[in-house]
């Protein structure tokens, strides 16, 4: 008898290559088999061997889990269906290119009439790959080399190094990653990092080195991750006229945090979501595994999204967060929150939202920021899919506010003072969506409740980022 | 009298006996002191028995390498051209030595090595022209690299960018510091009356140079000319106790810097070498092109009159599997 | 040195006088600042009493990192900030207040010619001692620097300050020294300053100037510190002229605080004394 390939089932959304259909084969199939074919579908079977082929340093012990399921079907549907869904969880764990499926009547000795096989024939990642960018920015290139060691030890770790050599700043990371066997979304990684930033809004430049540890792992609907940071910050002037604010910030300090994260998440996408809701909160205490820095921060987003008329989505979205100071240490200004710009409240200037000293701006202890969003897809489309699908137009409400809190008041004080000044604006503009990752924004802004010290960006703004308000 | 000592040092140009600072210190105190020394004018400081030059053997000591070292070494051999000062000007010889080095110094360094335009058009030309091969290649990127250093511990900055603002601190400090000198000086011949002290060494070494190389940029050269009694002092020192080589300067043609046509008589080979680099890139990239199988060089045999039909079909064959 | 542009110090600084609220600052006093900041520190603050002018001095942890330049102290005056000695004295000068007016030009010279040697020979030799003479480094300077910090921080900032020191030492020509030698020049430099001062209140006669501030500075922080070994004090105690230069000064310009007749109990510019 020929050999079946297993087809690709339509109720399962297929996101990943063919495997390895061949119509033609089909056909080859005698005559004969079309009566069996029916029979075969309603048919009993068992599958007695379910194996890889193609391994190389990949233990097999790790790969169980993911194919063990396939075990339980009952018949060939099934059978089908239970490949297909391995497959799926062969490809996430990240270390193979091709994974194709092959089902065959079982042979051998103790072959049982009704007996299937089923064999995965994977085809492993390389060892080593590497990558070579060259990047230019704002008044500067620098040249990236990343080298990535998919599978390290064989049980699906991965290793990774990304170098990136300036004209004016060097940084690198150095990232360990491993999965729990069985259990992907449990996993473990490990971070060595330097990186260097420069902010304009506030004068400062910072130079981060640090590692960090961090678990992650699902439980009932939600994820979270829970992680342990070290990082030696080193904050600077970025121009002789930065203010004695920010210049009193200027020095060294050892922040040691951990903190805990916890997501949920039932979007149908990242970006553009047309349904669901996502709700994010973290928390993150310094201080009491050593360092300089020491205080509990906590933060949380929230978004719903509901389909609404014609192909519309409506969409509104709640930002806030506060940091407390624990032992009298002042928190420093890495530290704190900022608000306002393209991706939060629009209409104003990047991070120009709160307190100020002689134009720099100094962050706050606290903040919120909401919008409400109304994104409908281009009018004039001429048809479904295409370019045209990867625009929307959005019309758009947003408001914030950011400032600095009176510690010893106590919490009515707080939110009251959260509640006056309120800064929003409102507007409407055009959204590109780059991939599942990022978006490119053009925005008519108009701000109002413009405070004092404030710095706006009245009209067209454009902004591009992975999180928008 | 010990048996003469030997002195290494930088060899001279532009009608000096040596073009480093230190070199000339000390050459112009062993001048001044009557030192007996056996001078050896080189351009390789590996050759020199301490690595660095300015560089004192002697038979006792070792190998000494430091201007102020040297000096005490003469000093202690007896050749000593303090002798006749008093102990006020003993201490304004350490006082103005020190302003010396502080505030003129660092602005010739910047001068000469980190100021672009005269580090490309004279200090590495000249460097490049009188060491020898293969030195000529590396040592000038060498020092380069490490007067930039050099400037940039004394500074104590993170970083130093030849940047207006550096220049513009750098050179206010020099020019003040050479107008204090001429202030000193007044209309004397030598710091401390009629014979010459180890202060006019250290004032001669640090300013004659600025005097003698002709820099693109002579903001510092413009204003030490302006200060006459020092350019006398200079000149007068050159004349009276190196003759010989300011002798040389004026009967050897200075080289005249043209803008244009200058370029090309130093560098007769520029045009070869820019065209044969335009050929060797486009031979690589041909190369590249035919390995990888982007064209392909097609023997074809129709020429030789033997029109063969499935011969064609498998060169277009070929072709298609670009 | 001076970070700003003459042009421009002395065009914004012209136009507002000397506030009351100045302030200095410095490293932290008693666990933290080193001899080379104190005497640096000293000098300023004996500068400003000497023309009268108000200032108050304030710790900070960072302040080193604070100043524009990079080096300690430096003093916010209005909306301006601006380090180190010879800067500062460029600022007041421009505020209309100056000690230096009343020299001629040899003697001006022969001021500026000083004060490069205070910076050249004794600021050296102090850094020297401090981060190059291992036993002090291990049991004076890096705890001293580094005590703001956490482990592991303040191990990595100490040793990359006595790196950084260090080289810059091998780039002046210092790296070859031994102890004795320093020792040395700092006697030689003494006595520079010795048979300049004479028997004259100060260098230049009647009226102090920055040179007498700089070096009231930096003699007095050394003969109230102890370091590991008193050698250096005593390099300066054989110099009687000098010792009681310090004394006059001390006793003229910061005699707001009590003190007794005996150097090193002055409260006010109290060296580090430790060990």
């Amino acid at each position: 008898m020929g050999t079946v390939h297993a087809r690709s089932m339509d109720p399962v959304p297929m996101h990943g290559r063919d495997l390895g259909i061949h119509p033609e084969d089909l056909e080859v199939v005698e005559a004969q088999q079309e009566t069996k074919k029916e029979v075969l579908e309603n048919k009993d079977i068992v599958v007695q061997h379910v194996s890889i082929e193609g391994l190389g340093r990949t233990k097999e012990d790790y790969l169980g889990y993911e194919i063990a399921d396939v075990f339980n079907a009952k018949n060939l549907i099934d059978v089908m269906t239970k490949s297909h869904e391995a497959r799926m969880k062969l490809l996430r764990l990240g270390i193979f290119k091709e994974v194709e499926v092959l089902i065959d009547i079982s042979e051998g000795d103790d072959a049982l009439p009704n007996g299937l096989d089923v064999t995965f024939e994977v085809t492993e990642m390389k060892r080593v790959t590497g990558s070579y960018n060259t990047m230019v920015g704002n008044n500067e290139g620098s040249m990236v080399l990343g080298i990535k060691l998919p599978n390290i030890f064989g049980r699906g770790e991965k290793l990774t190094f990304q170098f990136s050599y300036g004209t004016k700043e060097t940084s690198y990371g150095l990232s360990f990653f491993k999965p729990q066997p069985g259990y992907f979304e449990r996993n473990f990684a490990l971070n060595l990092y330097k990186v260097t930033g420069q902010f304009p809004w506030s004068s400062l430049k910072e130079t981060d080195r640090g590692v960090s540890t961090e678990l992650n792992f699902p439980l009932w609907m939600t994820a979270h991750t829970l992680k342990w940071e070290g990082v030696w910050r080193e904050l600077s002037c970025l121009a002789r006229s930065a203010s004695f604010a920010v210049r009193e910030e200027s020095g060294h300090t050892l922040k040691s945090a951990l903190s805990h994260s916890m997501a949920i998440d039932t979007r149908n996408s990242a970006i553009l979501p047309r349904k669901g809701a996502l709700l994010r909160i973290n928390q993150e205490l310094a201080g009491y595994t050593g360092g300089d820095a020491s205080f509990l921060k906590e933060d949380f987003e929230l978004q719903l999204n509901k389909p609404f008329l014609w192909g519309s989505v409506l969409s509104a979205s709640l930002w806030g967060g506060m940091i407390f100071p624990v032992g009298g240490q002042p928190i420093s200004i890495a530290d704190r929150f900022y608000l306002g710009g393209p991706t939060s409240v629009r209409g104003f200037g990047m991070y120009c939202i709160g307190p100020q000293s002689e134009g720099d701006y100094l962050g706050g202890d606290a903040y919120w920021a909401g919008g409400l969003h109304l994104y409908t897809p281009l009018p004039f489309r001429t048809s479904r899919g295409g370019f045209a699908d990867l625009f929307r137009t959005h019309f758009f409400l947003n408001a914030g506010n950011l400032c600095n809190l009176n510690y010893g008041e106590g919490p009515q004080a707080h939110l009251q003072k959260l509640a006056e000044c309120i800064r929003w604006s409102y507007g409407a503009g055009i959204i590109l969506r780059l991939g599942n990752i990022a978006r490119l924004e053009l925005n008519y802004c108009i701000p109002m409740g413009v405070q004092s010290g404030d710095r706006i960006c009245d009209g067209v703004q454009f902004g591009a980022g992975i999180r928008f308000l | 009298m010990a048996a003469p000592m030997e002195l290494y040092c930088w060899k001279g140009d532009y009608g000096l006996p040596s073009v480093d600072v230190d070199c000339l210190t000390v050459l112009a105190y062993a001048k001044f002191a009557g030192a007996p020394l056996k001078v050896h004018k080189i351009t390789n400081p590996w050759r020199s028995p301490t690595g660095t030059l300015p560089a004192l053997r002697t038979k006792e000591e070792g190998s000494l390498s430091q201007p102020s070292k040297i000096i005490i070494q003469l000093r202690k051999q007896k050749y000593n051209a303090d002798y006749d000062l008093s102990a006020k000007e003993g201490a304004d010889t350490l006082a103005f030595v020190s302003l010396l080095e502080e505030k003129l110094l660092p602005a010739l360094i910047y001068t000469q090595w980190v100021d672009a335009k005269n580090y490309v058009d004279v200090t590495r030309r000249w460097y490049a022209e009188n060491t020898s091969f293969p030195l000529n290649f590396l040592l000038p990127g060498r020092m380069h690299s490490r007067q930039m250093e050099r400037l940039r511990l004394i500074r104590g900055d993170a970083v130093l960018e030849p940047e207006e603002q550096l220049e513009k601190e750098l050179y206010q400090d020099a020019l003040e510091c050479m107008t204090l000198l001429s202030q000193r000086l007044g209309s004397h011949k030598f710091f401390f009356g009629d014979s010459p002290s180890s202060l006019d060494a250290y004032v001669f070494g640090h300013l004659v140079p600025l005097l003698k190389i002709k820099l693109p940029n002579a903001k510092l050269q413009q204003h030490l000319n302006s200060l006459e009694n020092l350019t006398q002092f200079c000149s007068n020192i050159l004349l009276l106790y190196f003759p010989s080589d300011s002798r040389e300067a004026q009967s050897r043609k200075a080289p005249v810097h043209t803008d244009g046509g200058g370029d090309f008589n130093n560098e007769p080979h520029k045009r070869r070498n820019q065209i044969l680099s335009v050929l060797f890139a486009v031979a690589a990239m041909l190369g590249y092109a035919v390995l990888s199988g982007i064209v392909t060089i097609q023997s074809s045999r129709s020429e030789l009159g033997e029109p063969q039909r499935e011969d064609r079909d498998e060169h277009d064959d070929e072709e298609e599997e670009e | 040195m001076s970070l700003a542009a003459e042009a421009f110090v002395s065009q914004i600084a012209a136009a507002e006088p000397w506030p009351e609220n100045a302030i200095l600052y410095q490293p932290l006093r008693e666990d933290q600042i080193l001899l080379s900041d104190c005497a640096s520190s000293l000098a300023v603050q004996a500068y400003l009493r000497m023309l009268g002018l108000p200032v108050r001095v304030q710790c900070r942890a960072n302040a080193e990192y604070m100043s524009p330049s990079g080096k300690v102290p430096f003093i916010h005056v209005g909306n301006q900030v601006v380090s180190e000695l010879g800067p500062i004295v460029q600022f007041t000068r421009a505020k209309g207040h100056s000690l230096s007016d009343g020299l001629d030009d040899v003697q001006r010279a022969e001021m500026k010619a000083y004060m490069e040697l205070v910076n050249n020979m004794l600021l050296t030799a102090e850094l020297y001692i401090q981060w190059c003479d291992e036993n002090t480094a291990a049991e004076i300077t890096r705890p001293r620097y580094s005590s703001p910090y956490s482990w592991p921080l303040n191990h990595i900032l100490a040793y990359q300050k006595q790196w950084e020191v260090r080289r810059k030492m091998s780039a002046i020509g210092w790296a070859g020294k031994t102890l004795e030698q320093v020792y040395e020049d700092v006697s030689q430099c003494c006595q520079a300053l010795s048979q300049r001062l004479g028997t004259q209140p100060f260098f230049f006669n009647k009226q102090p100037t920055e040179l007498d501030a700089l070096v009231f500075g930096h003699l007095f922080t050394i003969l109230t510190t102890r370091l590991t070994t008193d050698e250096l004090s005593e390099k300066i105690k054989s110099y009687s002229n000098l010792l009681s230069f310090c004394r006059r000064i001390e006793q003229t310009y910061f005699e707001s605080q009590d003190r007794d007749s005996q150097l090193g109990a002055s409260d006010y510019s109290k060296g580090p004394s430790l060990m």
